[in-house]
């Protein structure tokens, strides 16, 4: 159980926080295991044995802490879990959010605590292994979720952290790339293309919603064939609904199986109607071109900043080295989206 | 034009790999280190020879940093000759760094 950032003291002070924030007499760390799933973000699972408490007995949870370098987009804890708390409330299905804790003097960090739920992220599993019957069942339970989760408007008091939502969600992502490309030394000529096929064809703004914004497959559980929760609500913020779907249908998530437009699940058209019959809104096909392009130019610059947290922030992983090299996926995708257009 | 770290890079971190690093990360990088070595220089040649066509001579990251800065000034917006020769040299270096970096994605796409 001990690691380099879980020693013994650490584990203790961690029960002793615990119980003080559950009301339990004591609080027995049996075991923490770090969990594959999440590269920016490290996700632990914890067993623990909690004496009295709303907590009492054995729990089966997970705790969700910083990588060692995190990306500019994310949130900090506290909001991640204020927003998580809030989208389980209003019935998306995601972990329970247990509690947050900020005081950096119990594992060196904030972290936040969830249910542990059962299933497996892996998007090439799910893409390559399921059968037609359950990747239908499973898009359209995605397609609920999203509209569950899309059906939240601003300002709810509780979200206060994410600030006023944009007046134009698309004008505010362009200019966001562009100016993330501007503070790069390396050229990108293929995403400046992409930058200026945006600007041209911005679409009207919409009215904004709770969204997502790293709604794809690899970023759900499922368990067999059944989905079983939606995680990683770091990047989760005020936007155009759209901005998810487009992420969603973006080629570089589908895992290999490109005719699948839908998350490497689906045809697009499925997902689509699936979607709208959940939420009771049509989604617009110009619209929806447009953040999936969108989405190519984010995911392009996602990647390099993964990769700088190994070439500049020291992290030691051939993972994200690995991912320096994905910004051409979204350069081909990039080229496709504008060409089509 | 290509994107890092470079292959030499790589296949150094992969050689130093723990144990512990998925095997398929280790190939996957050794993979890239040999498609880079055996393509070599010639792609960056090539490229650095359509940007000269276009701007004339000049150091190639000076050339494709102008390439970046003018497509952002909306230079390529309109139709015509110019943009369609930007065009094809976007598509170019894409595929050639597909072929080097993930030539199944360029597979899958159908784009061989």
């Amino acid at each position: 159980m001990v690691s380099a950032k879980f020693d013994v003291a650490a584990v203790e002070r961690l029960g002793r926080h615990l119980a003080v924030r559950t009301g339990a007499v004591r609080v027995v760390v049996s075991e923490l295991r770090r969990l594959p799933h999440g590269s920016v973000q490290e996700n632990w699972q914890l067993r623990a044995d909690f004496e009295g408490g709303v907590l009492a007995g054995r729990q089966h949870l997970v705790l969700r802490t910083n990588a060692a370098t995190r990306l500019s987009e994310s949130r900090d804890k506290a909001s991640e879990f204020a927003i998580m708390r809030m989208v389980h409330d209003a019935g998306v299905t995601v972990p329970e959010p247990i509690l947050c804790c900020t005081d950096p003097t119990v594992i060196g960090e904030s972290f936040l605590l969830m249910r542990w739920m059962p299933g497996s992220a892996e998007g090439g599993a799910i893409v390559d292994r399921l059968p037609v019957a359950s990747r239908e069942l499973i898009a359209a339970r995605l397609a609920q979720e999203l509209a569950t989760l899309h059906a939240i408007h601003p300002p709810p008091a509780e979200l206060a952290m994410l600030g006023p939502p944009p007046r134009d969600a698309a004008q505010q992502r362009v200019a966001e790339m562009a100016q993330a490309l501007e503070r790069r030394d390396d050229p990108y000529p293929v995403a400046e293309w992409a930058v200026r096929w945006l600007i041209r064809h911005a679409p009207p703004p919409s009215a904004p919603v709770l969204c997502h914004r790293d709604f794809r497959t690899g970023n759900y559980l499922v368990d067999g064939d059944r989905f079983t929760a939606l995680l990683d609500w770091e990047f989760a913020g005020w936007s155009d609904p759209a901005e998810d779907i487009g992420w969603f249908c973006l080629g570089c998530w589908r895992f290999g199986a490109r005719e699948r437009e839908a998350g490497g699940l689906v045809p697009r058209d499925i997902f689509l109607r699936a979607y709208e019959a959940a939420s009771g809104t049509p989604v617009d096909r110009d619209r929806l071109r447009f953040w999936e392009v969108l989405a190519a130019l984010r995911w392009l610059v996602i990647a390099l900043e993964q990769r700088d947290r190994c070439l500049i922030g020291g992290e030691a992983s051939l993972d994200l080295a690995l991912t320096g090299r994905r910004p051409a996926e979204c350069e081909l995708e990039i080229l496709m989206l504008t060409e089509a257009a | 034009m290509r994107d890092r770290p470079d292959g030499l890079a790589l296949a150094a971190m992969a050689d130093a790999a723990s144990t512990e690093v998925a095997c398929a990360l280790v190939e996957r990088a050794r993979a890239i280190a040999a498609r880079e070595r055996a393509a070599g220089a010639a792609p960056l040649e090539a490229c650095r020879g359509a940007l000269v066509a276009i701007y004339g001579e000049g150091e190639f990251e000076a050339l494709l940093r102008r390439l970046a800065r003018d497509i952002r000034a909306g230079v390529y917006d309109a139709p015509g000759p110019p943009r369609e020769t930007v065009r094809g040299l976007l598509w170019a270096m894409t595929r050639q760094k597909l072929s080097e970096s993930n030539p199944d994605y360029l597979r899958a796409a159908g784009i061989v």
